[in-house]
Order: structure tokens, then sequence, then C-alpha cells
């Protein structure tokens, strides 16, 4: 039998997420040849919530195919689309087609996508909708009104890793409060940075699960440290693509190499490549870590 | 102060084209003071648009667009707005929705109004306050998040600021970073360990 997300973060073994986008249309083919490249080897597959603000198919109906399809899911919830009365509609709908993890987010802006005009909704902020879901397993909605049947989740949030962002920090402390009983961060490249944000974090029993993107180029890597926000990929790092003949698999080995470093410091790595998992198991193999029974 | 700027003049000409005679209202509060509705604004945009060929009957700079109080009271001011086909307000929203409870012809915006905020100098500073008609600044050292941080977050920034400005205007300072240097400042950042409750939307 499988086994849940909660029995591997209960378990003393490394974990390993990865995530994987729903389709923009009706054709979930790709959706699910994407998972299947990981089947096996991931604890938990998160599934995106219309991700950099653009539209894609509900992840709660994608979570429900891909657990019918085996595999353990961790759907994504921003506060970005959704008022308190739909939040609270589809968790409800995530918890009847058996879902049992949650992964929640503020979401970027609206203009970071593709429909720039949409209505920025944010009823809620992350932490009062970690406070909410807390709340529904209790058995009310947020009105206080009781709940016919109380949904059962294991629920996470998401954090950069700069332990000198000292409101990030505070904001963490809050999420963890606020019932996340697990945390998958922003990538990490600069493991030593890592460390601290791990030194400071207060909660060392909550599992913290570190952000892999494979690097493909040396331009990537600039465009990250330029434009995405809580990533910085040193100096040297960038060189050592710029000087690889094959900077794909040049990445992949940054990635390993990282990979063995935050096993010794966190409890598991979620696997953010670009553009699909194709290699993810490689990557995987390269940092030692095998495959799941 | 209410913070507005002019529209592009080719969209209020595009409004009053079929029209025949014009009269203009300016406002001499905060419209005037960020010149886009005081007395010379008011004298230009007359010339303008009877440059343009259509004809303005007129134009008054009423004290406040929005404590005009009745009917009367605007035609004493201005007598000749009993002939007017139209009337071009250039002052805020309010202000204009205001001259409209009094005057039975079409009313034209000629600004667009933005955000209650503030002026330091010629400087307009924007976003201070979005009148949520339930004050907690005072919890956020007098920065306030549902004003300044575009997802209105109550609990700490979100992760996608970059080197202190937000992510939805990099030219703007993240609200968040304002937040904790304002509260560090006065010695209060114990006020950031408070869990916030999402505040009840009861004013539309
Ligand atoms: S809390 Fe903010 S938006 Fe609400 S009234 Fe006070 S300053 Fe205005
Ligand atoms: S960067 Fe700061 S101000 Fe901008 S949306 Fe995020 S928290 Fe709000």
């Amino acid at each position: 039998m499988l086994s849940t997300f909660n029995d591997a973060l209960n378990s003393d073994r490394f974990i390993v997420t990865a995530e994987v986008a729903p389709p923009k249309g009706t054709d979930i083919s790709a959706t699910l040849e994407d998972a299947d490249l990981i089947r096996g080897w991931v604890d938990a597959i998160n599934i995106t919530d219309n991700q950099h603000a653009v539209m894609r198919m509900s992840p709660v109906v994608v979570g429900k195919l891909l657990m019918d399809a085996g595999h353990e899911v961790i759907v994504q919830f921003t506060c970005r689309d959704r008022n308190r009365l739909a939040l609270q509609s589809d968790i409800l709908a995530a918890s009847v087609l058996g879902i049992r993890n949650l992964c929640v987010m503020t979401g970027d802006y609206p203009t970071k996508g593709d429909h720039v005009g949409a209505k920025p909704v944010y009823d809620l902020d992350s932490v009062q909708l970690l406070s909410l879901i807390t709340k529904m397993m209790d058995g009310h909605d947020m009105a206080g009104n009781e709940l016919a049947g109380a949904p059962s989740f294991t629920i996470g949030a998401v954090s950069n890793t700069e332990a000198a962002r000292r409101m990030q920090m505070i904001k963490l402390k809050k999420k963890i409060d606020a019932g996340a009983q697990f945390i998958q961060t922003q990538a990490v490249y600069d493991v030593e940075g890592f460390g601290e944000f791990m030194d400071s974090f207060t909660h060392p029993d909550v599992p913290v699960i570190a952000g892999i993107i494979p690097l493909r180029s040396a331009g990537m890597a600039r465009f990250m440290n330029g434009n995405v926000p809580g990533i910085r990929v040193g100096d040297e790092l960038i060189s050592r693509m710029e000087d690889a003949e094959d900077p794909v698999q040049e990445g992949l080995e940054i990635a390993a190499e990282s990979i063995r470093e935050l096993r010794k410091m966190c409890r598991g790595v979620h696997m953010m490549p670009i553009g699909g998992n194709s290699n993810t198991p490689k990557l995987l193999e390269m940092a030692g870590i095998s495959a799941l029974q | 102060m209410i913070i507005s700027s002019s529209k592009p003049f080719s969209e209020i000409l595009d409004m009053l084209m079929d029209k025949e005679s014009v009269f203009i209202i300016g406002c001499s509060v905060c419209a005037a003071k960020q010149h886009v509705g005081g007395e010379p604004e008011v004298e230009e945009m007359s010339s303008n648009i009877k440059d343009a060929g259509v004809n303005v009957i007129g134009g008054v700079v009423a004290k406040a667009a929005c404590s005009v109080r009745s009917r009367e009271y605007l035609e004493e001011l201005a007598p000749k707005i009993k002939d007017a086909d139209a009337v071009l307000v250039m002052a805020c929203g309010s202000g204009t929705s205001n001259i409209a409870r009094f005057v039975d012809v079409d009313v034209y915006p000629a600004n667009n109004t933005e955000s209650l905020g503030a002026m330091a100098g010629d400087k307009i500073i924007h976003h201070l306050c979005a009148m949520c008609g339930q004050c907690t600044i005072a919890e956020f050292g007098g920065v306030c998040p549902t004003a300044q941080c575009p997802k209105e977050l109550l609990n700490g920034p979100c992760g996608g600021s970059m080197d202190g400005k937000c992510e939805v205007d990099p030219e703007k300072d993240c609200a968040w970073e304002l937040i904790y240097e304002r509260l560090e400042r006065i010695g209060r950042l114990d006020l950031l360990d408070e869990v916030r409750d999402a505040k009840d939307r009861l004013v539309k």
C-alpha cells in the first residue's frame, strides 16, 4: 500500500517531494506523464496553483486525478484567487476527494502572470489561511458554524531561506504557530546561507524541505539572481556553469552536491525543475538517494 | 488628500465631442493642490476645449467639489451652469459624483482618482490609507499594510520582495520593510509577534 506523506514526515527517512504543474487546457496527459517520471522516487508530488499567476487547471482536481493514478499529492493553495468562501469550499472539496496534504502560500501578484487585469483577492493571508484550515479540521468554518464532517490534512507552508530577513523569519514562526506541519523552501544554492537559516529557525521539530532547481545555464543563474526573490546563486557556481561543456549536466552535478550537503541539515528536498521532471530520477541517483520501495 | 491625475486630453475631448455647451467645475482643495483642478487648470482646460472646436460656456472653481450642498448653491456660484448640456468636473471621483447629484445633464470626469495619500512639496505619496473602515494602523506603527501592500498582508511580507522593494512595483518600497523599520525605530518590534486576524470586508 502507498504510504502517506505524513508517514514519511514521521519516519526518519530523507524526504523527497517534487513539483508537477496542471495543464493549461483539458489535456491532462503531459501532467500524468511528468508525474509518472518520478513514480517511486518521491514521497509526494506538489501540484501548483495557477503558479506565477498563469491560469491552469484547478490543482484540487489534478490532485484527485494523480491520486487515482497512484500518486501521493500535496495540493498547493494560494491566497490570490479565492475569497474565504471559495477557499473553504475548495478545502472541503479537496478533503472529500481524498487529498491528504495541502501547502499554503500567498501567491504571485496577477501582474506577474498571463491575466494581468485579474482582480487580486488576498482576502486572507497565508497565516490566516493556515489558521482557517486548522479551525476547519477542528470542525468549524471561519464564521464559527459547525461543519457536518471535518476535513483532515497534513498542512504545510513555504519560506525563503534568508536568515537576515527578520520579517520573513517572524512570519515563518507565525505560520508554524498557525498550524504548518512542514515547510518547503525557495530554491537553495547557497548551502552555507541555508545553514544560517536553519540555525535561526525557531522550530527544529518542524520538517524543512529545501527547494532544488537544477541550473541549466549560466544565463539562467544570472536571470534568477536579478529577478527571482529569495534566490542567490554565488559567483563560483556561475563560473562553473560558464566553463561547463555540458551545462545541463553541470547543473545536475551542482544540484547533487547541494542535496548531499542539505541532507545533513534538513529533512528533505523539494524538486522544482524547469520544464518537467525528466532529469529528476537521474539527479536523485547522482545525489545518492535511491528509489523508494 | 485624495490623489488624482489628469486624464489624457484626447479622452476628455472624446467625451465632449457632441456637446454644445460645456461647463467646467474645478475644486480648490486636493485637485488644486495637485494642479489638476485649480483656477489655472480650469482656464487652460477651457481654452484647450474651445481650441478643439467644442463650445465652453463657463467655468468655476468650487471651494470643495465634495462639499457642494445643493443645486441652488451651485447655481448661485455659477448661474450659467443652467444652460450647460454637459459638466466637466476637474476634481476627484467623490467630488464628481457629488456634483452629479445636483445637475440634470451628463457629468464627465477630467481626472482619474487614484488613492488616498499625501503631498510632500510637489512629491505625491500614494496609498497611505485604503479606507477600510476599521482602522488598525497603530498595530503597524502607522504604516498601513492594507493600503501600502498590494496583497494587503497583515502578518508579514510575501516572498516576492527583492532588495526591500515590492514584487508588484519595484519602484516602491515593500510595505513590510517600512513597517519593520518604523517599529524598530520606535522600539515596538513586539507588535510584530501578534497574529493579526483577517479584516471583515464590510465597508464597500
Ligand atoms: S487600517 Fe489602513 S486602510 Fe484601514 S482606515 Fe486605517 S489606514 Fe486606512
Ligand atoms: S513585496 Fe511587500 S508590499 Fe509588495 S506585495 Fe509583497 S509584502 Fe506586499
